[in-house]
């Protein structure tokens, strides 16, 4: 693998002179001081790259929604007929961390096996993706990347992948399209020749820093031999059905499809769903599989830890910690982990 | 395409959470929450999550119409803000300007509503001026006035997280207040906080109450003045601030003598021990809070309701420090905003009275009229009575739907259906504009700058994410026109702060606000002066009005009781999953599928007599109309008492419900009437 070095001050010239060919995404302060993952505007490029953020900050969404919106309109109907919505700009993503990158990953399976989402690989597939890896975890006490093995830096996927070695990034690249952006931008890239062990250094001091907290896999053997019912019926009581834990999950593609129409005309849509709700599973006579908050609770945990490994060959849980953060009542994905692998009550 | 994230204020509940709006050109994709804001910190409920999807709904209003026979024909802008300017000035000529009546909004900005009262009394001279805060908590504002000087929240959300101990009564937090209910079960889970529950149903909170009872629907005075018995009969009373802080303890103590926890018993079926183990823990609490919403306000003694709280909290003290306080949890994103607006028939904004000839002649001044009318106007119930009587003959309705969210609708529709003229303002056709003579579209939460004023007071900044459909104008466009065209020359603004800088002036809750200060987080009222920082908490060292008064305030029974012929009584109420009429929440998928249809919650031992199994249907009659819903068979609710959701247009249960008003509050029972049951088809 080839290695380079990029200067932190040559950061926002490089995007830049990128986004003469890329839309780009990236990590922005904006609004009451937020940070989204998000498309620079083109024609506020110098503004909006004074509000990128280069520091492990958390952002609320993951880069999922950038090739799977909370809405998304499919095609409008009307007199004139279907016109279809899809579009494939080329779209290159900087700063995404390592457990979002495996969010990708596993997101881009889902919508590519069996029945292939052209909404989604349409979206999806000319793009970039730059990795910079966590030094300090971006959501202290919730995300656990270090245990759940997919960060603070990834081993594959990436096209770039930075490693904060202070004033510069030693850039990694971990594709041909990766060689390609740098062979494009050459101006901003020196080699990396002997700052390779000083990389390695930074990563696994970063490592050790971030974790592990939990025995990830030990919860995942134990998710297929123990029994969990008390958990889920806790868990279930204390949950309010507001959503957030399926909204801002790097791996949950579950949509429901909806059509929109006053008269002829509107567009069909589709929109974030999930298996907390009662109606995900409600079927057409009023019957539920699902009838309970326990059964639609268990539902989410066995689905992403019990039932993915099998399936997917990989843990649906990539330990980005967002559940944790943006449930109302303190219901997450980390707290569920260590109740299984520690026998303990967290929640 | 470029996305962009436009952070404002949640359209949907008086919790107020900060969240950002995403979107592509003028299509909303997404909802995010704030994670710093005070109130959302990185959450929402359903609805905030979902809150963008209405917004891009093909059946928006996008075009003015004009009623043509029995539907509507398009017409533009300029006929239709013609024909609403000068039917409400021809009808005011020949009938006088209380034939006229303005119905505001709560779920538009103070901006629109402060235009909203301006428009009817500066322009149309009258101060028939009112909205929904009448069927909310019009007792809250008159109730809590009288006792603390203030009709508002006295506490912080941000409160909840240091209180000790929560009684809860007549509020389904969780559902209602979600943001709000997630803090007390956190703060029972995590922190150990006490929570008692008084509730007629069985609500989510009962499952984390140390103590929590079914008081009979409208049992809340005796219920209170019960527990502030207790209370001194223990000697739990806290003496050194009734002494220092209150005014008119001993009429209270008169008062409450007569209800003793067995005779509370009688009259609420609450358990004389429950009863007193709860007085005791509340009175014991170091801090505790008050949390109460709809089920104390919707009587014809909600006032009174109220102000037993109000006695309760000053008797042991707990009002004037953080985590404690009176804490009405106020319904509709600004409904707070709309009464501080003074939408509202006997006050402007802030809360002045228009019977105050200092107040008008400062208002006139400066508004550039020679005078303004002095009589408090009628209540959104009365203007409905008057419409029906034949002495109102014009309204002009913006973002409301009465037709569904009134009591006793068949008589609101036979109402709206006898005026000369009703002009309806609003994003989709609703039910009311049915009736309407011309229709305004309008914009919605996403589509316009403002300010709302969430429950704790605080206001915040609404910030336009994406252009109104077709041709939708922002609200305070559309009525700064008609005064226009009414001949009035003093409502020309170009963005809504001149709005705010102007309603600031003349409001001294308001006076230190103005929109270079609300860029992030808002501030909360009263906040005086431009370097004030606002008020967290009321009534810290002194009340508003000088000492805390206590208001003794005896038990009277509900307007319609049960009888042979109408055996159950029926209370309405919302869900968690809708939104009152369903007009935005009802065009959003996921909130829609999770709750299509209107249901009656019966209890098993009453089904078991009637024969009704789950889901099958029932006929609801009272004395003023019949619905058929499906049976939802639920320990939820006691036997003898039904509960139906009022937002279904569909099956409105306010067919049923009954228009007697609190005589002072004007607010009406939604709370209590007497139903009879059959199955459907029998
Ligand atoms: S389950 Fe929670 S921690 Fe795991 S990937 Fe999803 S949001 Fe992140
Ligand atoms: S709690 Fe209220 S303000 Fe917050 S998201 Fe829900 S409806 Fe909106």
């Amino acid at each position: 693998m080839s290695t380079y070095l990029l200067r932190k001050t040559d950061v926002r010239p490089l995007l830049k002179e990128a986004s003469a060919v890329w839309d780009i995404f990236a990590p922005l302060r904006e609004g009451v001081g937020d940070v989204n993952f998000k498309a620079l505007p083109k024609d506020r490029l110098a503004e909006a790259l004074e509000n990128l953020v280069l520091d492990d900050e958390p952002t609320l969404l993951s880069p999922k929604t950038i090739f799977f919106p909370q809405n998304e309109t499919m095609f409008a109907f009307g007199s004139g007929g279907i016109r279809e919505q899809v579009e494939s700009s080329p779209k290159l993503l900087f700063g995404v961390t390592s457990c979002d990158l495996s969010g990708l990953l596993f997101s881009d399976g889902f919508f590519a096996k069996d029945f292939p989402d052209r909404y989604y690989l349409s979206r999806s597939e000319n793009r970039l993706i730059i990795v910079k890896g966590c030094l300090k975890p971006p959501r202290q006490g919730s995300c656990f990347c270090a245990s759940a093995g997919t960060g603070p830096f990834a081993q594959r996927g990436f096209d770039l992948q930075l490693v904060d070695l202070g004033g510069e990034y030693l850039v990694e690249v971990g594709s041909g399209k990766g060689e390609s952006f740098i062979l494009a931008h050459s101006a901003f890239f020196a080699s990396g020749d002997g700052r390779e062990r000083a990389a390695e250094a930074v990563k696994r001091d970063a490592t050790a820093t971030l974790g592990p907290g939990v025995d990830f896999d030990k919860a995942l053997r134990l998710m297929v031999t123990g029994d969990f019912e008390k958990n889920f019926a806790r868990i279930g009581e204390r949950c309010v059905y507001c959503g957030a834990c399926l909204y801002v999950c790097p791996t949950c593609t579950c949509f429901n499809v909806v059509d929109r129409a006053d008269g002829g005309s509107g567009s069909r849509m589709r929109t974030w769903d999930g298996c907390v709700f009662e109606g995900y599973t409600r079927e057409a006579s009023g019957h539920n599989p699902r009838p309970s908050k326990t059964a639609r609770t268990a539902r989410r945990y066995e689905h992403k830890l019990k039932y993915d490994p099998l399936v997917a060959g990989r843990s649906g849980c990539v330990g980005c910690g967002r559940c944790l953060d943006s449930c109302p009542v303190g219901i997450g994905m980390s707290k569920f982990i260590r109740e299984v692998a520690d026998g303990t009550e967290e929640m | 395409m470029e996305t962009r994230h436009t952070h404002t204020i949640c359209p949907y509940c008086g919790c107020g959470c900060g969240l950002y709006l995403v979107s592509e050109g003028d299509t909303l994709t997404g909802t995010l929450p704030s994670s710093r804001h005070p109130v959302s910190r990185g959450s929402l409920c359903v609805k905030g999550w979902n809150s963008h999807e209405f917004v891009n709904h093909p059946a928006r209003l996008a075009r003015p119409l004009l009623r043509e026979g029995e539907g509507f024909a398009p017409t533009d802008w300029d006929r239709a803000l013609n024909e609403v300017a000068t039917s409400l000035s021809a009808i005011s000529k020949r009938h006088g300007p209380d034939s006229v009546a303005f119905l505001s909004s709560a779920k538009m900005t103070n901006e629109e509503n402060y235009l909203m009262m301006k428009l009817a009394r500066a322009v149309y001279g009258t101060n028939n001026i009112d909205h929904c805060a009448r069927l909310c908590h019009a007792s809250t504002v008159a109730g809590l006035a009288e006792t603390f000087g203030s009709g508002a929240m006295t506490n912080s959300i941000g409160d909840f997280d240091e209180a000790d101990l929560f009684l809860v009564i007549g509020s389904d937090t969780t559902a209602q207040h979600p943001l709000i209910g997630t803090r007390i079960v956190k703060s029972v889970l995590d922190r150990g906080a006490k929570l008692i529950v008084f509730d007629p149903r069985t609500i989510e909170l009962v499952k984390y109450a140390t103590l929590s009872a079914r008081q009979r629907n409208g049992s809340d005075v005796a219920l209170v003045n019960g527990l502030m018995n207790a209370i001194i009969t223990a000697g739990l009373q806290d003496e050194a601030y009734i002494a220092a802080r209150t005014e008119g303890f001993e009429e209270l103590r008169k008062l409450v003598a007569a209800y003793t926890p067995e005779r509370v018993e009688e009259l609420s079926s609450v358990p004389a021990r429950d009863l007193v183990e709860a007085a005791r823990l509340y009175a014991g609490a170091k801090k505790a809070m008050i949390v109460y919403a709809m089920g104390i306000t919707q009587h014809v003694s909600g006032v009174e309701g109220v102000q037993a709280l109000a006695n309760l909290a000053m008797l042991t003290g707990h009002v004037g420090f953080p985590g404690t306080g009176v804490n009405p949890l106020r319904g509709q994103n600004n409904v707070q905003g709309a009464c501080d607006m003074g939408a509202l028939p006997d006050v402007v904004s802030g809360y002045q009275k228009v019977a105050d000839p200092a107040v008008r002649e400062k208002f006139a001044k400066a508004w550039g009229v020679p005078r303004l009318p002095d009589k408090p106007g009628l209540a959104a119930t009365e203007i409905m009575n008057g419409a029906a009587a034949g002495t109102i003959k014009a309204i002009y309705i913006v973002g409301e739907n009465p037709a569904v969210s009134d009591p006793d609708t068949n008589h609101v529709r036979k109402a709206l259906s006898k005026l000369e003229f009703l002009a309806v303002q609003d994003i989709f056709l609703t039910e009311t504009a049915r009736f309407a003579h011309v229709v305004l579209p309008a914009s919605s939460f996403a589509e316009k700058d403002g300010t709302f004023t969430n429950t704790e007071r605080r206001c915040q900044r609404v910030r336009k994410a994406v252009a109104c459909p077709g041709e939708a104008r922002e609200d305070w466009r559309v009525i700064a026109d008609i005064a226009r065209r009414a001949g009035y020359n003093g409502m020309n603004y170009a963005h809504p702060s001149e709005i705010m800088a102007e309603a600031a002036s003349l409001t001294p809750i308001y006076g230190g606000i103005s929109y270079d200060r609300l860029e992030t987080f808002g501030l909360q009222w009263p906040c005086p002066g431009a370097s004030h920082p606002g008020t967290p908490v009321l009534h810290v060292e002194k009340f508003t009005r000088g000492k805390g008064a206590f208001k003794p305030r005896d038990y009277k029974a509900p307007a319609e009781t049960p009888d042979a012929e109408y055996p159950f009584v029926l209370s309405t109420g919302r869900l968690y999953w809708h939104w009152h009429t369903r007009s935005m929440t009802g065009r959003t998928s996921t909130l829609e599928r999770e709750s299509p249809d209107c249901f009656v919650e019966i209890s098993p031992a009453d089904a078991k007599t009637l024969g009704v199994r789950k889901g099958e249907k029932l006929k609801v009659s009272s004395r003023r109309g019949t619905i058929t819903v499906r049976a939802e068979v639920t320990e939820r609710v006691k036997a003898g008492s039904v509960y139906v959701p009022f937002h279904y247009g569909e099956a409105a249960a306010n067919l049923l419900t009954i228009a007697a008003l609190d005589p002072v509050a004007k607010i009406p029972e939604f709370k209590i009437c007497a139903v009879r049951l059959e199955k459907a088809g029998a």
